[in-house]
């Protein structure tokens, strides 16, 4: 059979499955959904053929699915972090209940992302869509914290962006007749100039609400923080990158061909929302004190990265933006995963409360840790590849003032990079967390690999860039020259990663030797209450963490920026509407003589012009 | 080899002679002598030209100044601070306070003799004592490091009981945790 | 191994033995200068040496963890690091100072720099003491602070050079026979200011003040730890003041003129130190976003536009 095939009917034979495996014991639904999104990876990785091409008759459609270079990256990145995530669910959901229900809308959004990446044609692309979108839905609001509010906030976004898309295609149909992808991205520069623009800011919408470009935002934060974390590292990980696969089709082989000048406006402008998403959303990062909401807001930022790169379009900025993207979803997924970790073992993730769980979790902290050096771009880890690359692009191609602002969301993320790390391993030691224990092994495998993956990826980033040269030839810009350790720009300058990493290493090594032998019978530990607190001794109950109000001053100074959310304008804008129906209601008064009064006014008007309305 | 006794001389040599020559102490003032450091320390008497230099917390120190008189409560934050700092470590008792008692010898809460408390390496007499005593009781602690014979921290961990057994004679609420030398 | 490999070898070497020197002469020729000021006598120049070797003569050590026992080792894996990725001299010079010079650029070092702080802060995060906790946040939130002006000052100088390499740098006023200082006046001007946010001197030194929070991080350091983050902070001072002889003021061709130039340009924010107050965290913030930023943006449109 077509592995295309297999692969679709393998996940969605694991959906059914593993919600049906409840009734034997909840356990099993979890081994079940592993399992099929372990094979699928599997078939995805040694038996995939990408000549072949499935197609299917559904009345008077054909649906084709296929794979190209494109879609092979971010297929193999769904699905190995996906396996991650669902290796890592297992012990993580154990004890929760419905988890039939869970695993079944984990299984299908992960089918519905693979369909995304395989189709070929417009409406098996828009189905896809819309299962990913509604099991998503039925996953946030599964917690039951304020599921009215923000599963409907969720729900009215991706309406959006699905009736967009759905828009969009009718229209593009309307005009070449044919829903396939292809005929798309070589028709598009023969429409109209309206068309064009009309179409560009329709799939722009669709696909900027999955990407939390601002101001489509608002959904995200609270979506990302509220969901079980297992889900969260594939929500934030591997779905946003949908909406980055898609951004990354329309921008590069469907605008590009195009000559008309609004398209090239709609970049530029795009490039600008992504860099004030990624500020706006840094800063409101650092404030927070819940470490999943420092989380989300984060991966809002990055995404806006992820779109600044793809909006300017050079040769290097795409790769960036491909390779930032990856990596986000690596680490970013292992964050996820470690505060679920954290949240199973003490119950709580208000950093206000935690502190000094390193002694206690190693493991985690040390996928925390690397995780974190990969989120704030710190050689030698993968994350400051992406990010070199990023301001290269940004400096070669001219756009100086998107690098003060790309720059600034980075140094700023370096502070709720360690309000991350203090708020929740480092710190005073706690009374009421003093039992807690590592999470257990099936939860800490998959956070170490990936965090080891990280700094594999920033010594060879080579192994990465190679496949997405080859995506980039896919999408049509032409041939991509990439080097196993190099990474070099347009101007000849360049960093060796190899003589980085050697160099880090040998002196590290040599520091750590040199620290640890000294003295070493010498050294002793002594616990935190054991601190410089000018002699006095702190008692038992005495608390000297500092958790709350970390970045009090910063606050201050940036005070003018954050005085309205978004959220803002869009209720002010619904309480408009609601104002102006209330309005319009009263044409029903309940008299009968007020719509005697219409039924003529309505015949004396079609009287009056009747000449200019019946000719 | 022949010359092992000098050679190992020569390493403690060049020790004692980086100690000596840069002295952390630690800004903790005690009792009412210590009005008598920010002159030692400043423009008119500069301390730091002989290495001195002042320090925030026992981690970081290496003197300890006891400037005047110590009540019972001060003696208790003293002996952490003290415990707080790292070997090799120096006590100055400052003021006639610490040698015998000196104006407060008949208090019930101050204690009359430094030594039995903690071990003090240089006593430096007066009350308060100005400016140059200071300062020669600091060269007077310099030269005893130059020579080797400011074992100050060692005689505390040898004779860790002996001390103890003094500390609690005096404080009455004894909280102190154990620590583990 | 070839003789090749032992002569890089001992180029490592001696560059960190140079850097260390120079820097901690440095150290202590700063206090020679801020005792002469107060109008006193001071240390003597050397002072700075023992006090690092006192440091590590130590003979107990205490620590609060193992991360705290890897963050000095962090820190001073970000300095020489940062040190082997900086030209010590120009063009020509001696064979023997070329490290990993060509192997590197400009943006991997302003992040290489960073690599450091984090370390001492994670290091000074696990002691539990809420004063190294107080003086981390301000340490960093003053770094967002000062960052904005010097990539300022940094782009406007890779557009004009069209290089983004400290060595195209050196070679575009090699050629040209003239400093960045002449060529873009302006971006000096941002990048000294934002430097004296770099060295954490008055008016900028509100995370490592002693009277103000028991000196911030470094609070729970003692012994062998301290010496190594001394050691680390004076290799680091001397990284930064090559790196901004080498990208404003020409680089230097030999190890003379390289101490005179970095004597010269460490006297602005030591001497501006001395008498200066300390600004607090959010006005240090919005100080640098200011003038400087103003500044700085100026500059770069005055590459863009008018050369």
């Amino acid at each position: 059979m077509n592995s295309l095939l297999m692969i679709i009917l393998i996940l969605l034979g694991g959906a059914i499955l593993a919600y049906l495996a409840k009734r034997i014991t909840p356990v099993l639904s979890g081994i079940v959904s592993f399992l099929a999104i372990l094979s699928a990876t599997l078939v995805f990785f040694f038996l995939l053929d990408d000549q072949a091409i499935v197609k299917i008759n559904v009345g008077n459609f054909i649906l084709q699915w296929g794979v190209n270079d494109y879609s092979w990256v971010f297929g193999a990145m769904v699905m190995v972090m996906a396996s991650f995530a669902s290796f890592f669910s297992i012990a993580y959901m154990h004890g929760k209940d419905r988890l039939g229900y869970f695993y079944l809308n984990f299984t299908l959004s992960i089918m519905a992302m693979m369909g995304i990446l395989f189709s070929l044609d417009w409406i098996s692309f828009f189905i896809f869509w819309e299962i990913m979108t509604w099991s998503s839905f039925l996953i946030i609001i599964y917690n039951g914290i304020s599921e009215g509010k923000i599963g409907i906030k969720y729900m009215i976004f991706s309406a959006i962006g699905g009736y967009s898309m759905l828009l969009a295609l009718v229209v593009t149909n309307s005009q070449i007749h044919s829903f396939m992808i292809s005929d798309l991205i070589n028709s598009f520069a023969g429409f109209s100039a309206s068309y064009q623009a009309l179409l560009a800011l329709l799939f722009l919408i669709a696909f900027g609400v999955k990407s939390a470009v601002m101001p489509l935002h608002v959904w995200a934060p609270r979506a990302y923080a509220d969901s079980p974390m297992s889900y969260t590292s594939v929500f934030s990980g591997l779905l946003s990158k949908m909406g980055v696969f898609g951004l990354g089709l329309m921008l590069l082989s469907v605008f590009s061909k195009s000559t008309n000048s609004t398209i090239f406006v709609y970049s530029e402008v795009l490039a600008w929302l992504g860099a004030i998403t990624g500020v706006i959303a840094t800063f409101y990062a650092v404030i927070q004190t819940d470490a999943k909401r420092l989380l989300a807001y984060s991966s809002v930022a990055q995404l806006g990265y992820i779109v600044v790169g793809l909006a300017i379009g050079t040769k290097l900025s795409v790769m960036a933006a491909i390779f930032m993207a990856i990596m986000h979803a690596i680490f970013k997924g292992n964050l996820f995963m470690v505060v679920g970790a954290v949240e199973k073992q003490t119950g709580t993730t208000d950093m206000n409360k935690l502190g000094a769980l390193i002694r206690k979790m190693p493991f985690t902290f040390f996928s925390a840790l690397l995780s974190i050096i990969a989120l704030a771009g710190i050689p030698p880890l993968g994350g400051f590849i992406g990010k070199w690359m990023l301001y290269e692009s940004l400096i070669t191609s001219d756009h100086y003032f998107l690098i003060i602002l790309t720059f600034l969301s980075s140094t700023a993320a370096f502070l709720y990079s360690y309000r991350f790390l203090f708020g929740l391993f480092l710190g005073q030691e706690e009374k009421e967390f003093e039992n807690v224990k590592e999470a257990p092994f099936t939860m800490v495998l998959p956070m170490v690999i990936a965090a080891l993956a990280l700094l594999v990826f920033g010594i060879f980033p080579g192994l990465l860039f190679e496949p997405i040269a080859n995506a980039m030839t896919q999408l049509g810009m032409g041939d991509v020259s990439w080097n196993m350790t190099m990474l070099s720009n347009g101007w000849g300058d360049h960093v060796d990663t190899l003589s980085v990493i050697n160099s880090i290493a040998v002196v590290f090594i040599l520091a750590f030797i040199f620290l640890g032998l000294k003295n070493r019978k010498k050294t002793r530990y002594v616990t935190t209450k054991d601190v410089h607190t000018s002699g006095e001794i702190p008692t038992e109950n005495e608390n000297l963490t500092y958790a709350v109000d970390f970045y009090k001053p910063f606050e201050r100074a940036i005070e003018p920026v954050m005085r309205r959310k978004m959220d803002f304008y869009y209720n002010k804008f619904g309480e408009g509407l609601e104002t102006f129906f209330d309005f319009l209601r009263r044409v029903y008064t309940g008299n009968g003589q007020t719509y005697a009064f219409y039924v003529i006014a309505f015949l004396v008007i079609l009287i009056i012009f009747s000449k200019q309305i019946f000719l | 080899m022949p010359n092992d006794k000098n050679s190992q001389k020569i390493v403690d040599i060049i020790k004692n002679a980086a100690r000596k020559h840069s002295l952390f102490v630690l800004a903790y003032g005690t009792g009412c002598g210590a009005i008598e450091i920010p002159p030692t320390m400043t423009s008119r008497y500069d301390a730091e030209r002989f290495g001195i230099s002042g320090m925030a917390t026992p981690r970081q120190a290496d003197v300890l100044l006891i400037t005047g008189y110590l009540a019972t409560k001060t003696l208790k934050r003293v002996i952490r601070a003290y415990e707080q700092m790292q070997d090799p470590k120096y006590v100055i008792g400052f003021g006639s306070c610490t040698i015998n008692g000196g104006m407060y010898w008949d208090s019930y809460n101050t204690i009359k003799l430094l030594d039995k408390y903690i071990p003090v390496d240089v006593y430096i007499n007066g009350c308060m004592p100005r400016p140059e005593a200071v300062i020669e009781g600091f060269i007077e602690l310099q030269n005893l490091i130059g020579e080797g014979k400011a074992e100050g921290a060692k005689k505390y961990k040898d004779n860790l009981d002996w001390y103890r057994a003094n500390q609690r004679k005096v404080i009455k609420n004894w909280n102190m945790p154990d620590y583990n030398w | 191994m070839d003789t090749s490999i032992w002569i890089s070898i001992l180029g490592f070497l001696a560059t960190v033995v140079l850097a260390f020197t120079v820097g901690v002469f440095y150290g202590g020729i700063v206090r020679k200068i801020t005792a002469r000021v107060q109008n006193r006598v001071g240390p003597p120049f050397y002072q700075n040496f023992f006090d690092i070797f006192k440091l590590y003569s130590k003979e107990t050590a205490v620590n609060h963890g193992w991360m705290q026992h890897l963050g000095p080792a962090l820190a001073i894996t970000a300095s020489v690091t940062s040190l082997m990725f900086i030209p010590i001299l120009n063009g020509q010079g001696w064979p023997w100072f070329e490290n990993l010079n060509f192997k590197g650029d400009l943006i991997f070092l302003l992040y290489m720099m960073v690599f450091g702080s984090l370390g001492m802060a994670l290091g000074a995060g696990q002691t539990g003491n809420p004063n190294s906790a107080i003086g981390v946040s301000r340490g960093l939130s003053q770094m967002v602070g000062y960052e904005i002006p010097w990539v300022l000052a940094l782009v406007a100088l890779m557009l004009q050079t069209h290089s983004t390499s400290i060595t195209g740098i050196m070679e575009y006023q090699t050629t040209n026979n003239t400093w960045m200082m002449f060529e873009s006046p302006l971006a000096f001007i941002a990048g000294l200011l934002a430097m004296l946010g770099m060295f954490h001197y008055a008016p900028f030194d509100v995370a490592f003040a002693p009277s103000e929070l028991s000196s911030g991080p470094a609070s729970e350091f003692g012994g062998k730890y301290l010496g190594l983050m001394m050691t680390s902070g004076s290799i680091f001072a001397f990284v930064k003041l090559t790196l901004f002889v080498d990208i404003f003021m020409g680089g230097a061709s030999n190890l003379i003129m390289l101490v005179v130039k970095t004597f010269l340009l460490y006297m602005v924010p030591v001497l501006y130190g001395i008498v200066s107050p300390r600004y607090r965290t959010e006005q240090s913030i919005r100080y640098f976003w200011g003038w400087p930023t103003a500044i700085g943006v100026l500059g770069v449109l005055y590459v863009v536009f008018i050369r």
